[in-house]
């Protein structure tokens, strides 16, 4: 049994002397959600265009169930959906019409009931009636995963799809998209920039950076890749000249905040050194806190070029 | 080839035609207030002058709807989805674009019929004027080349949009009226000075047009004219599906297809 759902080989796009997105590989297996994160101009939605097949790729492969895309468009684009916060339904028309036109598209043989299956998982029976554009942005968002969803597809690709949600309803679609993937065991590739979120739901993160691949790991390996830490301590401030003398002794880079605190940028495995070392010149250490590198930091180090990350 | 697709977006059509103030206004509103306001510039015309200019006229006008309708239907279609940027979500979705056209084309027609009904059966009501004076058969035949005609200029406007974006969807709703003085819809050919009347010549309505004309003496099919007018017609609507399949695959390869709803 083949468990990979896609795969993309060497994929290349240009626009002119533009080159888009630069021979990146990977693959999405059965049942994992892979972020695809990078900063604007990486690459993310032109790949993400070319894979649902609006934008024509300029060399490599697609393949979607071990099937190349290009030769089988109608087969792949059956098992497949996307959502995107950029995408809206037909505005004119009410939430049930859409739906039934997208029933039809999908050519699905019991549309009313899976219809009304999806309305009722997300609870949006009241708003059938209503018509796209009167919704609000929350509103929209349930309906398109709806939409996504009609065709009980294998994988879905995700394009930001909680932008220009409040925290609120983008951590309910989470928790959707998270519920969605136990139940079903639905594959999905989610781009965005919010990295809680992608540390939160994703198993594995691609990096693109001007159209390459420059890291692809799971989201605590990535971090593990910077080596440095936050430690903030505060101390009894009668102390203050021997916690200075020690961090000087020891050539680390610090700030204090005030007389009874300091903030020191180190790796994380001198933490515990540091304090030993300081409470042995008889400093009291009243608190400690240590605050490790996120997925945002890998992101701002990625964005800016650096090597240590990459 | 899937019949469920072209239901669907013929479905859409019909729920968008249903609920848009827009599409009431361009296309029932549109062709009855033509039809009235000409109407009686014919009654006018013929209290004042010869009988058959205001019946050209008025024939004219019935027989040109057909074209408008057409195109209208095929190229505003397209636009509907655009601004509501739903067109990527309807082709990322196993549709193909023949069957997207093979919709729309059945979609205009259905329109077609209803409002060239209705205006026919006002032009008879207010005007006297009977459009089945031109002989069933004809008529089946005018609107058979004329709907051809009409596909092959939506198909390229489709295209167009397609490629360049939105910034021309103006073509969508104005683009067919160049046609209107070149195929001779309202007036002999015979008007038009030489160079005009060799452009006429190369436009499947004009003999359509030509023929209408004549059948309202003599409804007798005249099969040389819808030869000719049917023949040109093939081979502008294989044109046009050339020209859009270059443009379709230009504006997948620039990204404009994607970029066209912003």
């Amino acid at each position: 049994m083949n468990d990979t759902i896609l795969e993309v080989e060497k994929l290349v796009k240009n626009y002119g002397h533009f080159r888009a997105v630069d021979g990146i590989s990977f693959v999405v297996p059965k049942g994992k959600i892979i972020g695809l994160l990078g900063p604007n101009g990486a690459g993310k939605t032109t790949t993400i265009q070319i894979l649902v097949g609006i934008t024509t790729a300029t060399g490599g492969a697609i393949k979607y169930f071990g099937k190349d895309f290009f030769k089988n468009r109608e087969h792949c684009l059956q098992r497949i959906n996307f959502t995107s916060s950029f995408n809206e339904l037909q505005g004119r028309i009410s939430v049930w019409e859409n739906l039934l036109v997208f029933s039809g598209l999908y050519s699905l043989k019991n549309h009313e009931k899976k219809i009304k299956e999806l309305i009722e998982y997300f609870e949006i029976t009241d708003l059938l009636n209503q018509r796209f554009w009167d919704l609000s942005a929350g509103q929209k968002t349930r309906v398109n995963l709806i939409k996504s969803l009609i065709n009980d597809p294998e994988l879905i690709l995700m394009d930001e799809p909680t932008a220009s949600l409040d925290p609120d309803i983008a951590d309910k679609t989470l928790s959707l998209i998270e519920k969605l993937r136990k139940s079903k065991g639905i594959s999905i590739l989610y781009t965005s920039h919010d990295m809680e979120e992608v540390t939160r739901i994703c198993d594995e993160v691609i990096f693109l950076d001007h159209g390459k691949i420059v890291a692809q790991d799971t989201p605590v390996e990535l971090t593990k890749r910077i080596p440095m830490a936050k430690l903030s301590l505060t101390f009894d401030q009668v102390n203050k000249h021997f916690v200075e003398e020690f961090l000087k002794e020891n050539g680390l880079k610090y700030g204090l905040e005030n007389n009874y605190s300091v903030t020191i940028d180190t790796e994380e495995k001198l933490i515990p050194k540091i304090i030993f070392g300081i409470s042995k010149k008889g400093v009291w250490i009243t608190d400690i806190e240590v605050k490790k590198p996120t997925l945002e930091d890998v992101f701002l180090q990625i964005a800016r070029g650096d090597k240590y990350v990459i | 080839m899937s019949f469920s697709r072209i239901r669907a977006i013929i479905l859409q059509e019909l729920f968008i035609t249903r609920r848009s103030l827009e599409v009431i206004v361009d296309l029932p509103y549109f062709s009855v207030q033509t039809i009235v306001v000409f109407g009686f510039f014919s009654l006018f015309l013929s209290g004042t002058s010869h009988l058959s200019s205001a019946n050209y006229l008025i024939l004219g006008l019935l027989l040109w709807e057909i074209i408008r309708i057409v195109q209208y239907s095929i190229s505003v279609a397209v636009l509907w989805n655009i601004w509501s940027r739903n067109l990527s979500n309807m082709f990322i979705t196993p549709l193909t674009i023949k069957e997207y056209f093979i919709a729309q084309m059945l979609s205009g027609i259905i329109k077609t019929i209803v409002i060239f009904s209705v205006i026919s059966v006002i032009a008879s009501l207010l005007f006297k004027f009977n459009i089945l004076s031109v002989g069933l058969i004809n008529l089946i035949l005018f609107f058979i080349n004329l709907t051809f005609f009409g596909w092959s200029v939506g198909i390229i406007i489709v295209g167009t949009i397609f490629r360049f974006g939105t910034r021309i969807q103006s073509l969508a709703w104005g683009l067919v009226f160049i046609f209107q003085p070149l195929t001779a819809s309202l007036f002999p050919v015979k008007i038009l000075p030489p160079f005009f009347q060799a452009i006429a010549y190369m436009l499947p309505p004009t003999y359509v047009f030509e023929a209408a004309r004549a059948s309202l003496a003599d409804p007798s099919v005249k099969w040389e004219y819808m030869g000719i007018a049917f023949i040109q017609n093939i081979i502008y609507l294989l044109l046009s599906l050339w020209l859009f399949n270059i443009m379709f695959n230009k504006s997948k390869e620039t990204g404009q297809f994607a970029k066209n709803e912003g």
